[in-house]
């Protein structure tokens, strides 16, 4: 497995585990979404994300051969490209069906959390993308 | 979906001394797993990298890749 698909797979499993656990605790009704409660939980959570990735990142920097942490090429470079414009529609749909809560008159801090959840999917999206795409070999 | 290009790097490697795709992907600039795709029909290298994988083998383009539709 190239070090780009392991990127691609610890953005997965790092996303789904933090936004998962903040996502999780607001819907379960653990932390009220209005409040300091929501906003500690969420810093809590990017921090955790970015020390995980961090940890991550360098576990697979040194198991993957120096040939998979080569620069990346044109088919890579390609597979980034295609990735990102998928996951850019995704984010475009996503954001305009904001207008459905939005009429529905939910509060602004409901509202900043369907943007966060919003960005956490198209950020999804692009990494399952590229995985779908590296084991096809595209 | 494979691609109507054929080639024949398998068959150049192995005549170059058992070339491994790591060495190709090294002289050509590319990763591994862009030569293995390539080399399974799956990704169609641009016409530099086409040009540079024949040159390294030392053989023309169409000796390389062949139009197969």
């Amino acid at each position: 497995m190239s070090f780009r698909e392991k990127s691609a797979w610890i953005t997965v499993v790092t996303v789904l585990l933090c936004f998962g656990a903040y996502f999780g605790a607001i819907a379960a009704g653990w932390v009220h979404a209005r409040g300091l409660g929501a906003l500690y939980l969420l810093a809590h959570s990017v921090i955790a994300l970015v020390v995980l990735q961090l940890v991550l990142i360098l576990i697979a920097i040194r198991t993957t051969p120096r040939d998979g942490r080569a620069r990346h090429d044109e088919r890579e470079a390609a597979i980034l490209a295609r990735s990102h414009t998928i996951g850019y529609y995704v984010l475009l749909i996503s954001v305009v069906l904001l207008f459905v809560p939005v009429h529905f008159g939910h509060p602004p801090a409901d509202l900043l959390n369907f943007v966060l959840l919003d960005v956490v999917i198209s950020v999804l999206t692009v990494a399952v993308a590229q995985i779908v795409m590296f084991r096809r070999g595209a | 979906m494979a691609v109507p290009i054929a080639n024949q790097i398998r068959r150049l490697r192995f005549d170059h001394g058992e070339m491994t795709q790591s060495d190709l992907a090294e002289k050509i600039g590319m990763t591994r797993q862009t030569v293995a795709a390539i080399e399974a029909g799956k990704y169609s290298p641009s016409l530099e990298a086409a040009f540079r994988i024949a040159h390294v083998f030392g053989v023309r383009l169409d000796d390389v890749f062949q139009w197969t539709e």
